[in-house]
């Protein structure tokens, strides 16, 4: 009743509008209007400024890419219509769309295109920014509707980063001489995407609505209403009484999920995502890891179905490789884990005594404000104890908890989670090659292999994937050897929404693509 | 007029322990002060200028003792926000969770001690004193998930979670009983320790003023018994029982935390809860301090009031 | 009153004596986990059910009783020591040490000890040592009060003015005559602290402070409030016997406070 009540009110402006448009006692529809769940309020609107999740949620509804990828991973046309790249990867043409325009009225070109890469991406987008550093682009517009890279050396990624979420297209009449980060648009974006921005109460929501101008088929929805739902609790909770419509996994508790699923008004899509892995790393300067036969002994001694069961629900797979097993192009099951390290308590205990091992107790360090991480962190503990390797868990805050593995390197095993972002050479390189410094989020274990690193750049490089798939099968026969690090899962994102909708999700990303969806008739 | 001068150092030593607290972080000061941050070198630097961390300790000591008078509490690096402002923004939740439950401590609690008083060593005394005992060993937080479990999972009568509806606060009498809906599982939790102790002390000290001159007089002057409890007794357990809320004003805000953490309430405590978890330093020592402050001003209001109120205090 | 403080006192006994034997005592260990997860009371034989990761809960709860029993205890003799010998150092010498001493405890009974407790443990890091010390560090001044009240009266006593006049010094006077007839409402307030400091070491825990290699009943309930929804039994056993336990220590102090106050009142 009272659910009935809140929502009858939160509609009834709209309502009262449309009757007062001239149509009384019709029975006109109501307007469609989808209600999302985001956490907080975004830091920005503008995507290419931040890879805030809800940034990038509220930001791919009003921006576009020049391609988007589908859940496959193949990219479709957006601002782009069409695209070549010379063999060697080091050349990339794009064609753009004609008759698109901003928001504003005025009308899209090439650029925009190359003002957004030159002054804005290259400068601060967190990701892209040293991509674009790292493989020399340079960026020029020989006419209006194209768009031509030229890159010093070939990126194989080079494609997936040119998605809404790496690569928006910002207005270059907006942005043009202005203080990018302090411009008034940030919080009033402008785009050209099937949405466009009407307000935002900030703490309460953030509301979009159809663009009518825009160049594909009408999105579905008149208005997408971004509620900012604080407590994770309650963002399922509304999902339960259909006082929201959408929430992507990212925003839910994964305890709530299993119990999600079973919900006959909900619909949702599960393990659809981009690949992200969970890892033990060991500090292989260690006394008690600098064996390889110690790290296999753990291999054999952490139970990751558990893992899966019991940390994430059910809702991951189990340790495969070095690489995870997200990526299905470069896959071998000969080396995988379950080959060569089934569960094995008593071949753990006599990998550690080949090793060497001394029995004292190791430290895991991990980020103390994630809660699957402090499971699992227990989980690992209770493991290795059964196998005689008594473990100390420091739970840490994310800072220190950096500070102490990248920079200090200051523990015997640490928890960490790396997100692919789309491609083993984007997300997943860090976890092997040589780092030498403090810098966070590499590779901390000091693990040092000349030749992974030379077959880790050619495979970040070759352009054509049946050639990167042989690297990378080539590198998991040496990684899943040597263990570095211990990918115990592959996460498996669910992401939910009221059945009332369809044509939900053509994306890997479940933030992208919103144009198409609609509230079934009924 | 002489507590308040008595007030005045003892507020001044809560802001230098504050100070104590940062100066004696493991690691550098200036990481408390920003937070465990990414911050920029330069704005570091200019922190360690502004308070002085160059300088002997006694002048750091003063600068920021300067600083907190002038109101100004640091910035939060994890919120983008000044710590007076964020604080600020939370106030009216925690005085609305607070206030409430102890209103309806006070109010029932006054009552069922003042009835349990009537029926001295009878079994509604007897059951109700046993009862109290009990209300006053359970940990807020445990109640509140108690209650949640009850009345929003079980029962599904109230929402668990936050303190308005998720689409947002409607207006007028929706909006109202919407809140409190929400409000309603919260307060409960938070009022139950101090609902307990209100009686018992409302108990103790009616049953001293039930046997006193005044009472026994105005029984011979033919007063009902309703009226002499209601008309006579009660006004003189008003003092015992402002005094239990003022001086455990501390206790109350911290429970406070702990029953916001739950319900998901967006006070004051979740944000303590929040500044911990992400080890916002600024933010936690500028709600330490706002709590220390709180607890001074409510003794100081309790000594004063006591004394217009209760008659025998003079 | 009387069954009253003999079921808190069984209860005491019966909690420390499975603090004590936990290994016996609870069927299964506590930090190790099965593949049985969420299993509902009674089931398996887990008589509390079994946690998110398949651990026993009764076997927590056992083992929790530790945690909470060491810091509840310690502080509480802790705070009860410095709280005696600042209130009777203050109480007996009077004047400028009086002075300082009550200026000190008002200022510790000001400090809001939940959040400064937190704060401090954020600060330097969890660890049983440092919950124990903050929280003598915060209780001590009540104790400190009135200690020095009796102090200041039992100092014109005519067996303690005796005791001087026969040559006894100052500080034996103090020790011997005057302060064990101090004590008995120490031990009551003792009792109560202890209740406190359980609760307290139970909220730390529940704001997931507490030490991350110990079970205890707070960090139960913490982990307990994800799963509020699936698992109710890991929330009702262990929050249950926080509350059994805290009631049985206040129970305790009010039996003692009847049985030592002269006027015998209930």
């Amino acid at each position: 009743m009272i659910t009935s009540l809140t929502r009858r009110a939160f509609t009834g402006a709209s309502v009262g509008l449309a009757f007062a448009a001239g149509r009384p006692g019709l029975a006109i529809a109501a307007p469609s209007i989808a209600v999302l769940a985001i956490d907080a309020d975004p830091p920005t609107l503008n995507p290419a400024l931040s890879t805030d999740y809800a940034t990038g949620d509220v930001g791919a509804k009003i921006f576009e890419g020049l391609i988007w990828l589908d859940r496959t991973y193949n990219p479709q046309p957006s601002l782009a219509t069409q695209w070549q790249y010379a063999p060697d990867g080091t050349g990339w043409h794009f064609t753009l769309r004609d008759g698109v325009t901003w928001h504003d009225g005025k009308p899209f070109s090439a650029d925009d295109v190359v003002f957004t890469f030159n002054e804005v991406l290259a400068r601060f987008h967190p990701r892209t920014s040293g991509v674009l550093r790292a493989i020399g682009a340079r960026v020029e517009a020989p006419d209006a509707r194209t768009v031509q890279f030229t890159l010093a050396k070939g990126y194989a990624p080079f494609l997936v980063q040119m998605s809404v979420f790496d690569a928006p297209i910002l207005p270059r009449h907006i942005y043009a001489n202005t203080d990018i980060l302090a411009n008034p648009a940030n919080q009033m974006p402008v785009g050209t995407g099937p949405f466009r921005f009407t307000n935002w109460t900030r703490g309460a929501a953030i509301h979009v609505q159809r663009n009518p101008a825009w160049w594909g088929d009408a999105a579905g929805l008149d208005e997408i209403v971004f509620q900012i739902v604080p407590q994770p609790a309650n963002r399922s909770a509304g999902l339960e009484t259909g006082e929201i419509d959408a929430v992507v996994d990212f925003y839910l508790p994964k305890p709530d999920e299993p119990r999600l699923m079973q919900e006959p008004n909900l619909q949702f899509r599960r393990g659809i995502n981009i690949p992200a892995v969970y890892f033990l790393a060991f500090n292989t300067k260690r006394p008690a890891f600098a064996r390889k036969a110690s790290r296999q002994a753990v291999a054999c001694a952490i139970d990751r179905d558990r893992l899966v069961r019991q940390v994430m629900r059910g809702l991951a797979r189990p340790g495969y490789g070095a690489f995870g097993d997200g990526f299905k192009w470069l896959l071998d099951d000969a080396d995988s884990y379950k080959r060569k390290y089934p569960l094995d308590p008593a071949q753990a205990r006599q990998l550690l005594a080949q090793a060497g091992y001394d029995g004292k107790s190791v430290s895991l360090v991990y980020d103390a404000a994630r809660p699957q991480l402090r499971a699992t962190a227990q989980i690992v503990q209770d493991n290795l104890r059964a196998i005689g390797m008594p473990v100390e868990l420091a739970p840490l805050e994310r800072a220190v908890e950096m500070d102490r593995v990248f920079a200090k390197h200051d523990f015997d095993l640490t928890l960490q989670s790396y997100f692919s972002a789309g491609d083993p050479a984007i997300g997943y390189h860090r976890m092997y090659l040589t780092q030498i410094g403090d810098k966070a989020l590499t590779n901390c274990t000091g693990f040092s292999d000349p030749d992974v690193d030379r077959q880790l750049a050619e495979a970040a490089i070759a352009p054509d994937r049946d050639h990167r798939a042989e690297i990378y099968r080539r590198l998991q026969v040496v990684l899943n050897e040597q263990l570095p690090s211990l990918v115990l899962f592959d996460e498996e994102t669910v992401d939910f929404a009221s059945r009332k909708l369809t044509g939900l999700w053509p994306a890997i990303d479940a933030r992208d693509q919103w144009g198409g969806v609609r509230f079934a008739a009924n | 007029m002489r507590r308040i001068l008595h007030a005045i150092p003892l507020l001044l030593a809560v802001i230098l322990l504050n100070y104590g607290l940062i100066a004696a972080t493991p690691g550098d000061p200036v990481t408390a002060l920003v937070g465990d941050f990414p911050a920029p070198a330069a704005y570091r630097a200019q922190v360690r200028h502004d308070y002085g961390l160059d300088k002997p300790v006694p002048i750091q000591a003063l600068r920021y003792l300067v600083r907190v008078l002038h109101g100004d509490l640091g910035y939060s690096f994890a919120n983008r926000q000044p710590v007076v402002s964020l604080i600020a923004g939370r106030l009216l939740a925690t005085l609305e969770l607070v206030g409430t439950a102890l209103a309806f401590a006070s109010i029932a609690g006054v009552l069922l001690g003042a009835v349990s008083a009537q029926f001295g060593g009878g079994i509604f005394d007897r059951a109700t004193r046993g009862a109290l005992t009990v209300g006053y060993a359970l940990p807020e937080f445990w109640v509140g998930q108690m209650l949640i479990l009850c009345f929003a999972i079980w029962l599904g009568w109230l929402p668990s979670q936050g303190a308005h509806a998720i689409r947002g606060a409607a207006g007028g009498w929706a909006g109202i009983a919407d809140g409190l809906r929400h409000l309603l599982l919260p307060a409960i939790a938070l009022s139950l320790r101090y609902l307990a102790l209100i009686a018992r002390v409302t108990r103790t000290s009616i049953l001293d003023v039930l046997g006193a001159n005044f009472v026994l007089a105005a029984r011979a002057r033919g007063a009902g018994s309703i009226r002499v409890l209601f008309g006579h007794a009660l006004r003189n357990a008003a003092a015992p029982v402002l005094n239990t809320i003022g001086f455990n004003l501390g206790f109350i805000l911290a429970g406070s935390a702990l029953v916001e953490t739950v319900f998901g309430w967006p006070g004051i405590g979740r944000l303590l809860f929040d500044s911990i978890e992400s080890r916002d330093y600024p933010t936690m020592l500028g709600i330490l301090l706002l709590v220390s402050v709180c607890v001074v001003g409510a003794n100081l209001l309790t000594d004063i009031v006591h004394r217009l109120v209760d008659p025998r205090v003079a | 009153m009387k069954r009253q403080g003999w079921m808190a006192a069984a209860w005491l006994i019966a909690l420390v004596l499975a603090a004590v034997f936990a290994p016996a005592v609870a069927n299964f260990d506590p930090y190790s986990g099965s593949a049985d997860s969420l299993l509902p009371p009674f089931t398996q034989g887990h008589w509390f059910g079994t946690d998110d990761l398949g651990r026993d809960i009764w076997a927590e709860t056992v083992f929790g009783a530790r945690v909470s029993l060491i810091v509840g205890v310690s502080a509480a003799l802790l705070g009860a020591i410095v709280g005696v010998a600042m209130g009777a150092l203050a109480g007996w010498h009077r004047g400028a040490v009086d002075a300082t001493l009550m200026r000190l405890t008002e200022f510790f009974q000001i400090l809001p000890r939940f959040v400064l407790a937190m704060i401090v443990i954020a600060l330097f890091g969890p660890g049983i040592g440092k919950v124990i010390l903050v929280i003598t560090v915060l209780a001590w001044p009540q104790t400190a009060r009135m200690v020095r009240a009796s102090v200041a009266t039992l100092r014109r006593a005519p067996f303690v003015e005796a005791a001087r006049i026969g040559g006894m010094p100052g500080s034996r006077v103090l020790m011997q005559e005057v302060v064990p007839n101090v004590l008995a409402p120490v031990i009551v307030l003792a009792a109560m602290d202890v209740a406190a400091a359980i609760l307290l070491e139970a909220g730390l825990g529940f704001f997931g402070l507490g030490d991350p290699n110990l079970v205890s009943w707070g960090a139960m309930l913490n982990e307990a409030q994800q799963y509020l929804r699936s698992a109710w039994w890991m929330a009702v056993f262990p929050g249950a016997t926080i509350a059994l336990t805290v009631l049985a220590f206040n129970r305790l102090a009010d039996v003692l406070n009847a049985g030592l106050d002269p006027r015998g009142r209930s």
